[in-house]
């Protein structure tokens, strides 16, 4: 094996860093706009057909783009962001490019499924939008929501080892370099055993937690 | 109380006009249980969402203790629906929340202080019956509990009015009693009006003063229950009446009526409150020398009226069988031939 334990453990935690940096810039984005995707929406809360139009449109265009071309084609504006193209806080940057989108609808597709008698409920007993959104909305997707950030989750980790691309490091980087162009097999299977063993646990712990938050 | 004043609601959904309510004119008085009855698609469900603006009016007001209410801004909307509670087919509760939780949600939203929430919400369980379950979960109630919860949610801002949406149409026959006896109770001990919509005549027998019936988005015909199930006029009236009442005559005595030559009339006798004391039988057939058959019939109570319905079969000459009919008549007593009545 061409590589040593500590590169390995700085792939890995190259890896976390990115998908766990994204994932919380991607929410800060993802987070207001699907929540915003829905109460605009037609005969919502807060209808507004010009601001549904707008988000549902962008957010369809940067999720039509494939993310090996959208890391490429932000590098300018990674650029004026992070002060570089390259490395792995560059990265950083087109992930949440994808992610945000992405989380924007999986946050949407949650809480749509909020049964519409509890709004109708809410706004009855006299409650403002944002209560409604935070304490009825929210609270009565919560379940569907930490199911829905756990695949946004996932999705980053795959999508983070693509950003080996543009020398953003990480277990996808390593897989490649020394997998892929130097034949080296076994970093091969290691980063990818590491790789789904990282998806399980993710995907253990968000289910775990999506029953916790069932009841609250 | 709440006015209705020539209250139209139109939807538009494309080219398309649904013309919802078209125009009613209705008056519900302080302390008043009013129901609205209708077929699926009459407009109750438009109609009772105008009174906390669930719906907006397309055109006319409506009045909540005198004031049109549309007119104000977002806030005072939202305030003035803290003063009306709502109970729902589907409960509406929140699933994620504690029973507790969700009658104190209201409370929450008003930001009350904590120890007051939870006088008010033991207070509200112990008075729906369900002091036990404040730690449970709204998906291990059955469908009375929830609807209780419903009720206990509505009341926890001290409302004066109480809007049910079909409150008891997800409910079986047993439950749906004893909702609308809890629902009585709320409207004597609190004094709270409730407008109920509802497409089971039963309910609005059980506890309503006054309805309306609603078809195509106008009512049709309205007045107290007693009235309208006494004399019901409209033909969608009284199919509901109908559905309730048990007068409708069995096809064994329809054939007979049909067959009947006219040498022995026989009448719809409908007698009601005082009159049902009165042995006016036996009274005519002594005094007018007939013999009175009674071929179907029922007593039942009606707003703690009793209400009677005879069909009574008429044997003797008929100059004296017109006398008769005019001694019942002077008594309050409604009596007609039933060939016309029968179709």
């Amino acid at each position: 094996m061409q590589v040593d334990q500590s590169q390995i453990l700085e792939a890995l935690w190259e890896t976390l860093y990115m998908t766990g940096a994204s994932f919380v810039f991607s929410l800060f984005i993802g987070l207001p706009l699907g929540i915003l995707l829905v109460v605009t929406r037609k005969g919502h809360l807060l209808e507004n057909e010009a601001v549904f139009n707008v988000l549902n449109i962008v957010i369809n265009i940067f999720r039509s783009v494939p993310f090996i071309i959208l890391m490429v084609a932000i590098i300018p504006l990674t650029r004026i962001i992070v002060g570089t193209s390259i490395g792995t806080a560059a990265a950083i940057v087109p992930l949440v490019f994808y992610a945000g989108p992405y989380i924007a609808r999986l946050i949407e597709n949650s809480l749509l499924e909020v049964d519409k008698g509890v709004i109708e409920a809410a706004q009855a007993m006299g409650a403002s939008p944002g209560q409604i959104i935070f304490r009825f909305l929210i609270p009565e997707a919560l379940s569907s929501l930490v199911l829905a950030l756990t695949i946004a989750i996932v999705g980053l980790i795959g999508a983070s080892a693509m950003a080996g691309a543009i020398g953003g490091g990480g277990l996808g980087d390593l897989a490649i370099t020394y997998g892929y162009q130097r034949f080296d097999t076994l970093v091969m299977l290691l980063t990818v055993a590491i790789l789904v063993v990282l998806v399980q646990g993710v995907q253990s712990v968000g289910n775990l937690m999506s029953r916790r938050v069932r009841r609250s | 109380m709440i006015q209705f004043e020539a209250v139209k609601k139109t939807y538009v959904s494309g080219k398309q006009q649904v013309h919802a309510l078209n125009g009613i004119d209705l008056t519900v008085e302080t302390g008043e249980i009013y129901g609205v009855i209708g077929f699926s698609g009459a407009g109750k469900s438009s109609l009772i969402r105008t009174v906390n603006l669930l719906e907006r009016p397309s055109t006319g007001r409506v009045l909540i203790h005198g004031e049109d209410i549309s007119t104000l801004s977002a806030r005072k909307i939202r305030d003035t629906r803290k003063d009306i509670g709502m109970i729902f087919q589907h409960f509406n509760l929140l699933n994620s929340k504690t029973v507790h939780h969700n009658i104190a949600m209201p409370l929450l939203l008003a930001k009350t202080p904590k120890a007051e929430i939870d006088r008010k919400v033991s207070e509200l369980l112990e008075f729906v019956g369900l002091a036990d379950q404040a730690k449970k979960y709204p998906d291990q109630l059955s469908g009375g509990q929830k609807q209780r919860i419903g009720i206990a949610r509505a009341l926890a801002t001290n409302p004066s009015i109480l809007l049910c949406d079909e409150a008891t149409s997800a409910l079986d026959p047993q439950t749906t009693q004893s909702i609308l006896d809890l629902l009585r109770r709320i409207n004597k001990e609190y004094n709270i009006t409730i407008l109920l919509i509802t497409h089971e005549m039963g309910v609005i027998r059980e506890i309503c003063d006054k309805v309306a019936v609603l078809e195509e988005g106008r009512v049709i015909e309205q007045g107290s229950v007693f009235e309208v199930f006494t004399n019901p006029q409209h033909a969608t009236t009284k199919r509901f009446v109908r559905s309730v009442m048990n007068d409708e005559l069995p096809d064994s005595l329809l054939e007979q009526i049909r067959q009947n030559d006219g040498t022995r009339p026989i009448y719809r006798v409908q007698f009601t409150g005082d009159s049902v004391g009165q042995p006016f039988m036996s009274r005519v057939s002594r005094e007018f020398q007939l013999d009175l058959n009674v071929l179907f019939g029922n007593i039942t109570e009606l707003q703690g009226i009793p209400y009677g319905n005879l069909i009574v079969e008429f044997d003797g000459a008929h100059s004296e069988i017109d006398l008769a009919l005019a001694s019942i008549r002077k008594d309050n007593i409604q009596i007609e031939e039933v060939q016309q009545y029968a179709g």
